[in-house]
């Protein structure tokens, strides 16, 4: 774990959990994997805090436990797990483009918390859209449930390991912690529940407490969640690496679209704001290609094994079947842009066979693919742009042509390049020293005299890869210092306009006129609403800069595990 | 005797390959030996390009702003519990309930106070809140060394309830002088084990009923109106529940 990455660790946990169990997590990222009591001595909290910390951190799969050979229970933090904290925005906005915003909900309820059990999320769920709903109105449970269904189905949710069954003889003694596990087929299993219900709509917080009290009184009278819940013991969690696949699916096909769908190329690239949403939805004719690519991935979204390399092959007759309606393209049109796909360099597709009119698979990697890249495309797309921005374009098209040429001498590269000397130097020369390209050295002659050897720069890009990574995660890192730094400034302003709501908020409430509510709201003077205005600006400013951050952070990430994963 | 390599002044700025290879021609001037370390704010050559904006851009801000927000509110953010005063003071029975290290309140209404401001508030957004029954940690699925006793200060009251689930909250301060039978604040419970490990194993007590804040305390004064006095003073900006003149 490199520094940049325990800092953010850190950071993370801080921001969303607090103070007691970033010390707790943070001893164990340090330190590695350690029993309870060295935890305590090594934080210096108390031991019920410790104890606090480490549930909490469980609960949410940022640690695990396992019991060692004598007895004792090491505890382990999962820090690649713990990064994923920064993307959760963006699993929740993917599940309400594909399922809506019950979609949403309940997978915003299964990260906010860890895991639930089914019946458990599904009426949390159905709380929460009623309170958005017009008066009167209320969220059955069924379309909850569908859609977690739904979801199951698609695999983005799954079960967690259970605990096994453990025959209760008088003289066996538990176990100290119990050994979870789950078989990789019941992991999307939906216990038959009937869960019958309606949301409830809970009232303006100064009613709350009668409320509860009414709910409390009418809970009791139910005996229905004072029994034990029909799916006791199963808990669902979600599934992080199927997102994964699923961001990657759409890096793969907006690649394909905008290398083959020439038309509309330009006219894609120019909406680099928004993503191409999914299926159900109206897909222009011209962007045949990304959208054959499309429907394949979608074919193969639960058949393709985390990281294998190629979805499974389909026949080009079932992939004609599969297209979306009203994509009305010949049979032999779909066949002509298959083979197109198969013989495109980048290889996105491949040919596997011949049967049912040809079969194909996808190339699901996030693979080199160098020999022929071509800068927009998708083996590369997120080592380029930092370098633009950083550097300069020219510096990123000698970075582009040592990708493509793999080992070049100083002059090729000002001859390629069409730099002239002394600009190409200095920026290979900027490049080196950060890393981005190194030198290699050829020697003519035995004695390796310098002024008979070769000196090439070539790009090493799985060490670029993995800086590129680390500054990312400084980067994030230094964001969110910077974010909680203008928060603390601001403290005693931020905390007067609380006030100040607040105040108007009740005065509102018990129907004050608009002369005093204009008084209250003239507390807070005109600077200070700029000031308040700045603060605002600049906080979503870093906030969006975080996500942008992640989103390189993931294809950098995808990009060296599959690299290192293949033999 | 001149030894190899050791001549300053001559040969100066020699180095162990050729140069001119590496593409530094003679006669070029060197940029000069750095001497500190680099500037902790390196100058920006050029402006970082434009966030994408749109509408997931938007929602994505949205998100993760309300996120942060609601994880201060639950339960799973620890808080550290109150610091022991130095006297007992009377005031103290009225205080609106602080955390208690010792307790998981993994349970409805949360008693951190949900429905008001949490410090360090982001800027802007409503929350919506998660003010709803939470599921209690299951103490099955984690290890026993683990789950924390809480000392109950209130004598066995109610019968206990037959489910792990359906349990309350109970909080108190943990001033144990304190434990005349009439006193009942907030309540946290959590389950609790025996301290003798040779009798009953992960057996659980009594569980007591949640009460709602409103009935926690008995008497008939709105806790919050409740001033020590010890705010007093102009650096006191406490009191955000009276209105500021």
């Amino acid at each position: 774990m490199t520094q940049a990455e325990l800092r953010l660790c850190s950071l993370l946990l801080q921001e969303h959990f607090g103070e007691i169990v970033e010390k707790v997590g943070n001893s164990l990222l340090r330190t590695g994997p350690r029993p309870l009591r060295l935890l305590v001595g090594d934080t210096g909290l108390l031991p019920d805090q410790v104890k606090k910390a480490l549930c909490v951190l469980i609960q949410h799969n940022l640690v695990r436990y396992e019991v060692q050979p004598r007895g004792s229970v090491e505890y382990e933090a999962r820090s690649e797990r713990i990064l994923r904290i920064l993307r959760y925005p963006r699993y929740i906005y993917t599940a309400k483009t594909l399922y809506g915003d019950p979609g949403e909900l309940l997978v915003e309820e299964l990260l906010l918390h860890g895991h639930l059990p089914m019946s458990c999320a599904v009426a949390r769920v159905a709380d929460r859209l009623t309170e958005t709903m017009e008066d009167g109105k209320t969220m059955d449970y069924t379309e909850v449930s569908s859609t977690f269904v739904r979801l199951a189905d698609t695999h983005f949710i799954q079960r967690c390991p259970i605990v096994p069954e453990s025959p209760r003889s008088a003289k066996a003694l538990p176990h100290s912690a119990p050994a979870l596990a789950i078989d990789e087929k019941d992991m999307y299993i939906v216990p038959r529940l009937s869960l019958v219900g309606k949301g409830k709509r809970r009232h303006s917080c100064d009613e709350e407490e009668e409320e509860g009290e009414h709910k409390t009184k009418r809970q009791k009278q139910d005996g229905g969640s004072s029994e034990t819940p029909p799916d006791d013991g199963i808990y669902w969690q979600v599934n992080l690496e199927r997102f994964h696949q699923h961001f990657r699916d759409q890096a793969l096909v907006s690649a394909v679209a905008s290398r083959m769908d020439q038309v509309c190329g330009s006219h894609l690239r120019s909406h680099s704001g928004t993503e191409l949403f999914p299926f159900r939805f109206l897909v222009f004719p011209i962007q045949t290609s990304s959208e054959v690519v499309r429907t394949m991935l979608r074919m193969s979204e639960v058949t393709t094994a985390s990281g294998a390399s190629h979805t499974q092959p389909l026949s080009s007759n079932e992939i004609f079947r599969s297209l979306p309606s009203g994509y009305n393209i010949g049979k032999q049109v779909l066949d002509q842009y298959l083979a197109l796909l198969a013989d495109d360099p980048l290889e996105f597709v491949g040919k596997s066979g011949d049967s049912g009119g040809g079969t194909y698979t996808v190339k699901v990697t996030w693979g080199p693919g160098v020999s022929r890249v071509s800068p927009s495309s998708f083996p590369h797309p997120s080592l380029i742009p930092p370098l633009l921005h950083r550097f300069g374009s020219r510096c990123a098209r000698i970075f582009r042509l040592l990708l493509r040429k793999k080992h070049l001498e100083q002059k090729q590269v000002e001859d390629f390049a069409m730099i002239p000397a002394k600009e190409a130097k200095d920026m290979l020369y900027r490049m080196l020293s950060e890393n981005l390209v190194s030198l290699q050295e050829i020697p003519k002659t035995p004695d390796h005299a310098p002024s008979r050897t070769f000196y090439l720069y070539t790009v090493n890009v799985m060490a670029a890869a993995r800086m590129l990574l680390h500054r990312c995660y400084k980067s994030v890192a230094n964001l969110m210092e910077r974010r909680q730094h203008e928060m603390r400034e601001n403290k005693r302003l931020l905390e007067k306009s609380q006030r100040v709501e607040a105040i108007l908020a009740s005065m509102q409430a018990t129907g004050a006129e608009a002369a005093q509510l204009h008084e209250v709201e003239e507390m807070i003077t005109g600077p200070e609403r700029q000031q308040l205005e700045t603060l605002k600006h600049n906080v979503n400013k870093i906030d969006a800069s975080e996500n942008q951050v992640d989103e390189t952070i993931f294809v950098l990430e995808s990009f060296i595990e599959s690299t290192t994963k293949r033999p | 005797l001149s030894m190899a390599g050791r001549g300053r002044g001559r040969g100066r700025g020699q180095m162990t390959f050729n140069v001119e290879a590496v593409g530094i021609g003679k006669g070029d001037a060197l940029p000069p030996p750095t001497l500190q370390p680099s500037p902790l704010f390196p100058a920006l050559e050029r402006r970082a390009a434009p966030l994408p904006g749109g509408e997931e851009g938007e929602y994505m801000l949205a998100l993760k702003q309300e996120l942060r927000r609601a994880m201060r509110g639950l339960p799973y953010f620890v808080k550290p519990g109150a610091p022991r005063r130095d006297i007992e003071r009377y005031s103290d029975k009225y205080q609106l309930s602080n955390p208690v290290d010792s307790a998981i309140d993994w349970n409805p209404g949360g008693g951190t106070q949900e429905g008001t401001w949490v410090e360090h508030g982001d800027v802007g957004l409503t929350g919506r809140l998660t003010n709803l029954p939470l599921c209690p940690p299951d103490w099955r699925r984690l290890p026993r060394e683990l789950k924390i006793r809480v000392r109950r200060l209130r004598k066995g009251r109610t019968a206990p309830l037959v489910p792990k689930q359906h349990v309350a909250l109970d909080k108190e301060e943990t001033i144990k002088k304190l434990e005349s039978l009439e006193k009942k604040e907030e309540e946290v419970t959590s389950e609790e084990e025996e301290e003798k490990e040779e009798e009953e194993e992960g057996k659980e007590e009594e569980e007591e009923e949640y009460d709602e804040e409103e009935h926690e305390e008995e008497t008939d004064y709105v806790l919050s109106y409740f001033d020590n006095g010890e705010s007093f003073g102009p650096d006191s900006d406490d009191n955000g529940d009276e209105a500021v003149y």
